[in-house]
């Protein structure tokens, strides 16, 4: 079987602006990475846009349509201090939703073990009515919630290791015992959500780390909160916010973890697949704003994708 | 040392400083820091009473990472005005404390500089490390047998 690879030039094209930290250079890297020999078996996929009805399967329909609305025809347009959009920004929001969904498609129509959405705008911040932090619609969510109404899932997990707590995600979630939400983050830092008593209907479980926290905290919180709680769960797929901005070398928070802990965690997770639903996971990339820790983090993470362990 | 002794704080500490309003913004703050070789400034009222130290640790402060913004704004934070900021109930001497109780104050601290108040919590200086190296310098050299 094989691991897909879902990109699209429309998200190269998303342009934030001089400087700005969410910028195409990332997904350059990261193509260039994944270009080299070692992954000459991945196989890429175009994805196209998500349609109306998987956005809403999470967003409002005024969302979904004030967000478009807002795509300036030249020039950049700020929905909030850090959230800036240009026109070729709402592509990219559609095609990054929409290569989730194609991922997930794939995935459970057993044409692929597994995917990787190489994909920006990132997704997790994006609530149901609001699009936040550099995100505007909410790619994982939505391609969890496309496995469940296309395919009849009960049980969906998203597991977030992003530095930053999906408050997107959770949003979407907290009420709806059919999905399973999980974040490693920084505690305190942005979104300021995410701490350990928000617990959703008991499918909510936030393990927020102290700043420089790196890999023994990591294994710990694997062994002690996800893994239990995610095999309890028992999904059907899982789907991986996938940020590596908790690298020892981002900018932007003050976790340490590397590329070895990234390695690790996603084998742990694919064992977990393995074990619980044939192996089927969908990752999608978040935030990691070092390029060059970003491109290495991403190899490791795709090379385990693409080793993945035979279901049981 | 022993005319080192002698000294108190108003014999080494910077008379009438420089000093700023409540409602300045950082950026006048960020300005004065760029022109003067300060570490903190006194916030002060119009009757120049002491309200607080706005110093280089609290800008630096500002720009910390928080739960409000992913990246903090450069700009945005520039226009803040010094009272959201500063350093409230400020560690203050008087002028006439004893320099060699200032010094042990200073590393205890580790402060910088403090502001010098008198009765009524009115500014009256400021006096910094530089200060009171300047008058260990000042108060030693030459008068003290080598040691052997």
């Amino acid at each position: 079987m094989t691991t897909l690879l879902y990109t699209h030039p429309a998200c190269q094209k998303h342009d934030t602006g001089f400087g700005h930290p969410e910028c195409a250079a990332r997904l350059t890297a990261i193509l260039n990475a994944l270009g080299a020999a070692p992954f000459a078996a991945l196989e890429w996929r175009d994805p196209s846009e998500a349609t109306r009805e998987q956005l809403t399967r999470i967003h409002s329909q005024s969302h979904v349509e004030r967000i478009l609305g807002r795509i300036p025809k030249q020039g950049h347009y700020a929905i909030d201090g850090d959230t800036i959009v240009s026109p070729h920004s709402g592509e990219a929001a559609l095609r990054a939703a929409g290569a989730v969904c194609a991922a997930v498609d794939a995935v459970l129509q057993r044409r692929a073990s597994n995917a990787f959405c190489a994909i920006r705008p990132p997704g997790h911040h994006a609530e149901p009515d609001r699009a936040m932090g550099f995100c505007l619609f909410n790619n994982a969510a939505i391609g969890a919630a496309h496995a469940r109404a296309a395919y009849d899932l009960e049980r969906v997990a998203a597991i977030d290791f992003d530095v930053h707590h999906g408050n997107g995600t959770q949003a979407a979630f907290e009420h709806d015992p059919g999905y399973f939400y999980v974040s490693t983050h920084q505690a305190d830092i942005y979104p300021g959500t995410g701490r350990r008593e928000e617990r959703g209907v008991g499918n909510i479980v936030n393990v927020p780390l102290l700043a420089e926290s790196g890999s023994a905290e990591l294994r710990h919180a694997w062994r002690q909160d996800i893994e239990p709680a995610l095999r309890r769960f028992q999904p059907e797929l899982i789907v991986i916010s996938a940020g590596f901005d908790a690298h020892y070398l981002d900018p932007l928070a003050e976790l340490n973890f590397s590329e070895d802990d990234y390695e690790w965690l996603t084998r742990k997770i694919l064992a977990v697949a393995a074990d619980c639903c044939e192996g089927r996971v969908v990752s999608v990339l978040e935030g990691g704003y070092n390029l060059s820790a970003l491109a290495a983090s991403v190899a490791v993470h795709v090379k385990a994708l693409m080793e993945a362990p035979r279901a049981a | 040392m022993y005319e080192f002794l002698q000294y108190q704080v108003r014999d080494a500490m910077t008379v009438d400083p420089i000093a700023i309003s409540l409602k300045a913004k950082l950026r006048e703050a960020e300005e004065l820091f760029e022109i003067h070789d300060f570490n903190g400034v006194p916030v002060v009222d119009n009757q120049r009473h002491l309200l607080g130290m706005l110093t280089k640790f609290d800008l630096l402060n500002a720009f910390r990472f928080d739960a409000h913004t992913l990246v903090p704004h450069y700009e945005d934070i520039m226009e803040q005005l010094v009272e959201t900021v500063m350093t409230r109930d400020p560690i203050t001497v008087t002028p006439q404390l004893p320099l060699s109780r200032l010094l042990q104050k200073l590393v205890e601290t580790r402060s910088k500089s403090l502001p010098v108040v008198e009765e009524g919590h009115r500014l009256v200086g400021i006096i910094s490390r530089q200060d009171v190296l300047k008058a260990l310098r000042r108060t030693t050299v030459g008068c003290e047998a080598p040691a052997s």
